[in-house]
């Protein structure tokens, strides 16, 4: 059904293909880009894939201003002023996120930094805050799940004030994404699995909230179906550069959708427990999701037996009942999971994933102040929340 | 024959505008009331610093009322606040009206992007969950339906509540 009123937006330059990487030297020279600086982890760098860019930028007579690979797993307010200070000593003028959603919300901090010549990041925290369009930035994911790449969100950590500051504006979009399967041909099985549910989780719930619309279906429909067809060779063969890129695309399709509908209580739920128990965001998405659809199940039926389309694929989809689609969508869910818990052991419970029981209650009390819940179509208590996550547990 | 281009200043809306005002008063004073009387609403708000302070506001130079956490109550402070900690816009009055009269809830309002928030977003949140309330205090459950998500239940203290608010409790912000 058309929303009676409904905005989409996306400017993000997509770049998608076989040695992608090489063109990023000439579209920096169109954004008028001199000097970049890269923003990445130990981990990227590790595997060999700050040297691959490094050659890409051969021959073309640009200088590489700065790059800086020290970016811890979750992105601090500290870590984002010692970028900026690098960014203004080595005189760079646009920036290149090269890693997972950590590096990208680094490098998006630091954009609000130098181009507010500001060095108080949580000024600028908050939605709509940032009045000024921002340096260039160019975002190469390394993993595929975040979608970062396109969203207009970021969350960087103040260790200091022991808080999590969510930024959100239009400005934090970046200029490219760029899609290079050499990228994410050594991310590890488990990693790739738990992504790949970050990102299916993006596209579901885009689909079932409050601000879906018909563009944000479209992107999340598409990618859904790509990763059903690929997920699960690109954790059992990662060097399936095909694939790996399907994958890369399909996560960037539901950063699209998510970014224009927003998401729902897998989220809140999976941000909460993250923040208290640590679990990576993309095993908390693979252990909420069949529980938050179940949840979200009175109030979208409809809806969540259409994804059984795109889930399951066309045979399965015609042979069910309208009645029984939603139930069955669930179920698909269910068993990618077992397949994808066999593949590689990614946890199916919060048990699993290492939480212990008596942790539940504050998991359930901040997840219902997470900003991810207002667009839910279903409005979740504490109690709510509470049952959800003892279902969850084991 | 040549013809003159003038420029345009249209109307203004005084009539909407005018609606306006009267539901921030009454919604501002409703607050204050209900932040000292219900317990959820307590509970929501006994989390932000004192002296915190949200105004909700008509984009761009529109009608706008604040609010101040005081000794652990929403006080009213009318359109005293020029800037707050939490800036909640409707975006023009046309998108004000109609939630403020109230045709739309604030979830839609947001999903339109009829809102927007400028701040703590998990304080908005909590808001929004205070907004519901005293919404369905404010009005029968019959509007209040069509507005949120889920309706709050009408306790005794609540349909209590109505009662003070429609008699003394608005009038007084006590």
């Amino acid at each position: 059904m058309l929303p009676s009123y409904y905005e989409f937006h996306n400017p993000v330059k997509i770049i998608s293909g076989n040695k992608a990487l090489d063109n990023l030297p000439s579209e920096l020279e169109i954004l008028g880009a001199k000097r970049p600086m890269v923003v990445t982890d130990k981990g990227v760098a590790g595997a060999g894939l700050v040297k691959t860019f490094i050659d890409s930028f051969g021959s073309s007579g640009m200088t590489i201003g700065a790059i800086f690979d020290d970016v811890p797993p979750d992105s601090s307010s500290e870590v984002v002023e010692k970028i900026t200070a690098i960014f203004r000593q080595n005189k760079c003028d646009s920036l290149v996120a090269l890693g997972g959603g950590s590096v990208i919300d680094t490098a998006k901090g630091v954009n609000i930094l130098v181009t507010e010549n500001s060095d108080d990041l949580l000024k600028f925290s908050g939605a709509e805050v940032l009045k000024k369009k921002m340096k260039p930035l160019v975002v190469i994911p390394t993993t595929s799940g975040t979608g970062s790449e396109v969203t207009v969100v970021a969350v960087i950590s103040d260790i200091k004030r022991n808080l999590k500051m969510p930024f959100a504006s239009t400005y934090l979009l970046p200029d490219i994404a760029l899609l290079d399967p050499r990228m994410t041909l050594t991310l590890p099985p488990k990693m790739t699995a738990a992504t790949a549910m970050d990102a299916m989780c993006h596209a579901v719930e885009s689909y079932i909230n409050l601000q879906k619309n018909p563009m944000s279906d479209a992107y999340a429909v598409a990618a859904i179906e790509m990763i059903r067809k690929n997920i699960l060779t690109a954790v059992s063969d990662g060097t399936n550069a095909q694939v790996r890129l399907a994958m890369a695309n399909a996560s960037t399709m539901a950063g699209i959708a998510f970014s224009n509908s927003m998401v729902g209580v897998v989220h809140a739920l999976g941000h909460a427990a993250g923040g208290i128990c640590h679990i990576p965001h993309g095993v908390a998405m693979n252990i909420f999701l069949p529980f938050g659809l179940e949840y979200n199940l009175p109030k979208c039926h409809e809806n969540i037996g259409k994804l059984l389309l795109p889930i399951a694929g066309a045979e399965v989809y015609a042979r069910t009942p309208e009645s029984r689609r939603a139930e069955q969508t669930i179920n698909y869910i269910v068993e990618l999971r077992k397949a994808l818990n066999d593949l590689c052991g990614l946890p199916m419970n919060l048990k699993q994933a290492g939480v212990t029981e008596d942790k539940l209650y504050e998991i359930a009390q901040a997840a219902i102040n997470d900003p991810s819940i207002v667009m839910n179509p279903r409005e979740m208590d504490a109690n709510d929340a509470l049952a959800i996550l003892k279902k969850a547990f084991q | 024959m040549t013809v003159e281009y003038r420029p345009i200043v249209p109307k203004i809306k005084r009539f909407k505008i005018l609606v306006i005002k009267i539901v921030f008063i009454v919604l501002g004073r409703a607050f204050q009331s209900a932040s000292q009387h219900d317990e959820e609403i307590k509970r929501e708000i006994s989390s932000w610093r004192d002296g915190f302070t949200l105004i909700m506001k008509v984009m761009p130079d529109g009608p706008y009322m604040g609010l101040e956490k005081k000794n652990n109550m929403l006080e009213f402070k009318g359109s005293k606040l020029k800037q707050a900690d939490l800036e909640i816009y409707f975006r023009n009055v046309e998108s004000a009206f109609m939630i403020m009269t109230p045709q739309m809830g604030s979830h839609q309002a947001f999903a339109e992007k009829r809102m927007s928030i400028k701040g703590d977003l998990g304080i908005a949140t909590a808001f929004t969950r205070a907004l519901v309330i005293v919404m369905s205090v404010l009005y029968p459950e019959f509007i209040v339906k069509r507005l949120v998500k889920r309706v709050p239940p009408l306790t005794i203290k609540r349909a209590g509540l109505r009662v003070w608010l429609y008699t003394l409790g608005i009038v007084l912000g006590r």
